[in-house]
């Protein structure tokens, strides 16, 4: 189990389970059916997204072509590397290499962080270009055709939900990472690391089908 | 006749051939379920009692194999009921489809009024006239929230959607007076969003065509049910929670506003307060908390709406001071 | 097996002779701890149970007032009693409260997190912190739809269909919005919790069709908390982003659609009819047999029968929908979806009615209510065919059919269950045993108390009286004074339970283990169960209701 230099890697037993097996399915099993329930809520947004889409193509097209194509598509490419740096946590972690785990959990952090510079820029970008057509006081750029509100304050919605997961993530992530750093926390939590790699995936896999239904298919 | 003679009813009248039909559709479906339902609630009795503790009776198993009975207990009533999806959707879909010669009334509905245009021009508020005989069609829309237009008599309802076109259609063959109502929920007076059906012979009908011009004739009657439909008098009525300014009398008299002018409130002033109420806001310091009326209130109704206004107060018999 | 030998087991069945299994006090789960820690802190799934019962039955409370209130107001047809604004609150109250806060976590939060482990065999639920959270997260919801309640109240109802609640109602419409969001993470946790439990922690031998239904209904229930429940939070937090900072999507003053609103409002609210009614038919399915002394009927169809509805009631909720202006060719295939329902549905009553046939029947409280149950129930869901029945709709869609047509399913099936189930389990629970004549006096007096409530409802809509109207035409009097008439004896049958269940916490005679000769692993421990469930490791039972009296499915393929 255990190369030269590695710590151990284990789980330790909560007092309601039979086995540290039964424990380990009992925790996958758990944040698949968590997953499983966030993918349900951004796959109403994403069919919202493609109702307006067929209720008023021409403003959802317009609408579309002012989002930041290139933000977004950088983007993209920011978070599947944050998802290779956290698979490369996970693996570390089942040698036991803590401390190379460690330092691909805050690789992970670092590009979620950038992904959420990034968006905060493209919506700097946004307001500057009167895109914001909630702002009562401010004028909208698109005020010739109504329906694109609708698809812009659906844009925001749903990359500020993604957001919201996003900075979630880089919270727990980084509590987790000051738990992993500690000496012999492999032995007792492999797991957990596991886990919260599912999460993460999951939060690039949102912004993975976010990205073509938002800015992609509409252009 | 009017349906509220009546103290009690257990059925109500049916004015067109798809309610007479609908109403057999219901019962047939009732005969059903009760073959369905009463052996179930008599084998339960039935069994409560036979099989009561400490009955003798034969307990042994009957040794029935259980799968085809679940099968034949899955699949018998099902198929029975689909024979009254299928009525019922046949129904549905007469119901969809007008004919062409069908009578088209506009109607538009709002909290908390309905307003019905007749092909012939003649509108009407909270009542609707038509002819025996004749397939009408109305075509509805919301101003506001979502209603629905439904006539129990007809045994047909319909939702009114905002900045949306819905229909529907009937051919009412017993002439009378019955209700109207507002069936989905659209806030405070919903309730009150009721009105009559009035169906006449085609000789009534055209007379009331006739009348109708005249009875609108009081624009400022008229006015009044406005009011009270957008519900003016929540804030504007003396003794209302919010102490909006009175309007008795407000016609033609000098307003003081907030930036030190005074102005006349004359028809045009009343008709910008009301429709932006924002503009030209009044000195005193009270909040301004009136929606604006802007896009919501049809030109026909404000004019109504601002007759009512000169109607009420003294100045009314005086003519315009200016 | 002969007549006569069943019939003298059946009356072994509480016998005071019989030893019980008895325990120390101090041993039990109740009597473990004592402070107010050991119960606002607990992990234990009986004691988080028990906090849920507390809390849903004060929403009940305030639920079944404003349902008074509605009912008193309705006495009279010209709306003399409240302003027509007080009422709209008060129904919306009533919809709010018992719809989130009583009937969807009425039965899975209180027995199905007291009894999962036990009839599983396990030490608690998989994860015992989120369920506690889960407590926290719906005491949370319960308190913004509190302060939205004690600000002034919201006046939308239930639905709150856009645009009347996000651009004209002027209530507290944002804090309820919250609070109900909030409710559906309590609900998600706890699906999240069932199935990973029910899929994990399971007993050695403890197989899938060994599983009491009750297990299976709300394993099928929790699969409709996780894929449902997330739809109708996006909903509502699309409602608030409208409401509160102009982020409109279903605005239709910019083309926007409402409808869609409802379509992602009865996605949900759809399925939650059988997050309602399937824990409810878990309830049954446990008392019939008890009380019957006989093997459940066609035990593997009642349990694919709760898949089926779980599955099929994810393509129905355009039913809703009939006359609001979707498709008519989307309206003909919910119809006909709809009636699908019919076939899980009528399996699982004929199997009932087919247990007790050549039973040996104790009619003890349970057992009234759980016959009351399925008529109720019954008559519920076929006036749910004729709503389906597209024409038929067109009538009686948005009248009182439809407001008797759910209170059938959610009193007559729901809260019949829950009383059920409650009367039933209260020895476990508890360990003190309710006088039983006084629970029969209440289960009457709610069944009679609710068909005279409800039954003129029919009527009523059936002639055209619109739901939600504080002003009635006068013709409608008789009925709704009938139907007023008809909820004081609900409320009087509601009041006796509270009494003598909480009279018997300290006066009850005490409980044995298996007071009512039940089978299942929660009667194999003593009442009230050990702080860590089972003193013993938990044997499975190689059949499933293995009564006296044997179903003849069992004699075929008897192992």
């Amino acid at each position: 189990m255990s190369a030269a230099g590695a710590s151990e890697v284990g789980v330790r037993l909560a007092g309601h389970f039979a086995t540290v097996e039964q424990q380990r399915r009992a925790a996958v099993l758990g944040m698949w059916a968590w997953l499983l329930t966030e993918l349900l809520l951004f796959a109403g947004l994403f069919l919202t997204v493609l109702v307006l889409r067929l209720l008023h193509p021409e403003a959802v097209q317009e609408a579309a072509r002012h989002l930041k194509f290139w933000i977004g598509a950088v983007n993209t490419v920011v978070l599947i590397f944050s998802s290779l740096t956290m698979s490369g946590a996970i693996q570390l972690s089942r040698l036991g290499w803590q401390r190379g785990m460690v330092r691909c959990m805050l690789a992970t952090a670092a590009l979620g962080t950038l992904f959420l510079v990034l968006k905060g820029t493209e919506y700097h970008a946004d307001y500057e270009e009167h895109l914001m057509p909630f702002l009562t006081e401010r004028p909208y750029a698109l005020d010739h055709l109504p329906a694109s509100r609708l698809f812009i304050n659906l844009y925001y919605a749903a990359t500020g939900l993604h957001a919201l997961h996003l900075f979630t993530g880089i919270a727990i992530l980084l509590v987790l990472t000051r738990q992993a750093s500690r000496p012999g926390f492999l032995a007792v939590h492999q797991n957990r690391i596991e886990i919260y790699g599912l999460y993460w995936h999951f939060i690039d896999l949102i912004w993975i089908m976010a990205f073509p239904v938002l800015y992609v298919l509409n252009r | 006749m009017t349906t509220s003679d009546l103290a009690l009813q257990l059925w109500p009248p049916a004015a067109s051939a798809t309610a007479v039909e609908t109403d057999w559709l219901i019962l047939a479906f009732t005969v059903l379920t009760l073959l369905l339902t009463v052996p179930v609630f008599v084998a339960i009795t039935w069994f409560a009692i036979r099989y009561r503790e400490g009955v003798r009776a034969d307990r042994s198993s009957s040794g029935v194999r259980s799968m085809p009975i679940e099968i034949s207990w899955m699949l018998i009533p099902f198929l029975l009921t689909l024979i009254f999806f299928a009525w019922g959707a046949r129904l549905f879909f007469i119901s969809k489809s007008p004919p062409a010669d069908a009578m088209v009334v506009e109607a538009i509905g709002r909290q908390w009024m309905w307003k019905f245009q007749h092909p012939t021009g003649q509108s009407e508020i909270n009542d609707l006239h038509i002819p025996v005989g004749q397939a009408i069609r109305i075509r509805m829309t919301s101003q506001d929230v979502i209603h629905a237009l439904y006539f129990p008599v007809l045994r047909m309802q319909m939702a009114v959607l905002p900045d949306r076109t819905t229909e529907m259609w009937f051919k009412a063959d017993r002439t009378g007076t019955y209700r109207m109502y507002c069936s989905e929920y659209c806030g405070t007076d919903h309730s009150r969003m009721d009105g009559r059906l009035v169906i006449m012979t085609q000789a009534e009908y055209a007379a009331w065509l006739q009348d109708s011009g005249a009875q609108q004739g009081g624009q400022a009657g008229a006015g009044r049910a406005v009011y009270e439909a957008y519900g003016c008098g929540n804030c504007h009525d003396p003794g209302a929670r919010v102490r909006a300014p009175s309007l008795a009398g407000l016609y033609g008299r000098p307003v003081a506003l907030a930036d030190g002018r005074t102005v006349v409130a004359d028809e045009s002033y009343l008709r910008q307060k009301i429709l932006n109420p924002n503009r030209d806001r009044l000195a005193g310091g009270g909040r301004q908390v009136m929606p604006a009326f802007q896009g919501v209130i049809a030109n026909d109704d404000l004019d109504r709406l601002v007759a009512y206004i000169k109607a009420t107060g003294p100045r009314a018999e005086q003519e315009d001071p200016r | 097996m002969s007549g006569s030998a069943t019939t003298g087991d059946a009356h072994a069945f509480r016998d005071p002779q019989t030893p019980d299994a008895t325990l120390d006090r101090e041993a039990d789960y109740l009597h473990a701890e004592h402070t107010l820690r050991s119960w606002f802190f607990t992990t234990d799934h009986k004691r988080i149970a028990l906090l849920y019962l507390a809390s849903i039955t004060a929403f009940f409370v305030l639920g079944a007032v404003t349902a008074g209130l509605v009912r008193l107001a309705l006495v009279v047809p010209d709306g003399q009693v409240f302003s027509n604004d007080t009422y709209n609150k008060l129904f919306t109250i009533h919809g709010v409260v018992m719809v989130w806060f009583f009937l969807i976590p009425s039965i899975p939060a209180t027995f199905g997190n007291f009894l999962i482990p036990l009839m599983i065999g396990a030490r608690d639920l998989a994860f015992p912190k989120l369920n506690l959270a889960s407590w926290y997260v719906f005491m949370t919801g319960a308190f913004f739809t509190l302060v939205s309640v004690v600000l002034g109240g919201v006046d939308t109802g239930w639905t709150f269909y856009t645009p009347l609640s996000t651009a004209f109602s002027n209530t507290w419409v944002v804090p309820a919005l919250i609070g109900v969001t909030i409710v559906g993470f309590s609900s998600i946790l706890t699906g999240l919790n069932f199935v990973v439990t029910i899929h994990t922690m399971r007993a050695p031998g403890m197989t899938w069709f060994r599983l009491p239904i009750f297990v299976w209904t709300h394993y099928a229930t929790s699969l409709i908390f996780l894929l449902a429940t997330p739809v109708i939070t996006l909903a509502l937090v699309l409602l608030i982003l409208e409401r509160a900072f102009h982020i409109g999507v279903f605005d239709p003053a910019y083309g926007g659609d409402p409808v869609l609103f409802q379509h992602l409002f009865w996605f949900y609210s759809h399925p939650a009819v059988y997050i309602m009614v399937l824990p409810g038919m878990g309830v049954i399915s446990e008392i019939v047999p008890a009380f019957a002394r006989k093997k459940l009927f066609g035990y593997k169809f009642v349990a694919y029968a709760a898949i089926g509805l779980a599955s099929v009631t994810f393509f129905v909720w355009g039913h809703h929908m009939f006359v609001n202006g979707q498709s008519d060719l989307a309206s003909l295939a919910f119809s006909v979806l709809s009636f699908a329902v019919a076939v899980p549905s009528a399996v699982k009553v004929y199997n009932w009615t087919a247990t007790i046939h050549k039973g040996s029947l104790r009619l003890d409280t349970p057992m009234l209510y759980a016959m009351g149950y399925i008529g109720l129930f019954v008559l519920g869901g076929l006036t749910g065919l004729y709503l389906a029945t597209l024409a038929i709709n067109q009538h009686v869609h948005a009248t009182y059919f439809v407001v008797a047509h759910f209170h059938y399913i959610m009193v007559g099936g729901t809260v019949l269950a829950f009383l059920g189930g409650l009367h039933f389990w209260w020895p476990k629970v508890t360990g003190r045993m309710y006088v039983e004549s006084w629970g029969r006096i209440s289960a009457f007096l709610i069944f009679i108390g609710f068909n005279v409530t409800f039954f003129p409802q029919f009527i009523l809509g059936y002639l055209g009286m619109p739901r939600r109207y504080h002003v009635y035409p006068p013709e409608f009097q008789f009925l709704n004074i009938l139907s007023s008439a008809g909820s004081t004896i609900l409320a009087v049958g509601y009041i006796f339970p509270m009494i003598y269940l909480v009279y018997s916490i300290w006066f009850g005679k005490r409980a044995p283990a298996n007071p009512w000769d039940a089978r299942g692993l929660e009667w194999t421990v003593p009442s009230p169960p050990p702080a860590h469930n089972f003193l013993s490791e938990p044997k499975a039972p190689e059949i499933p209701y293995d009564y006296p009296i044997q179903a003849s499915e069992s004699q075929r393929h008897h192992s």
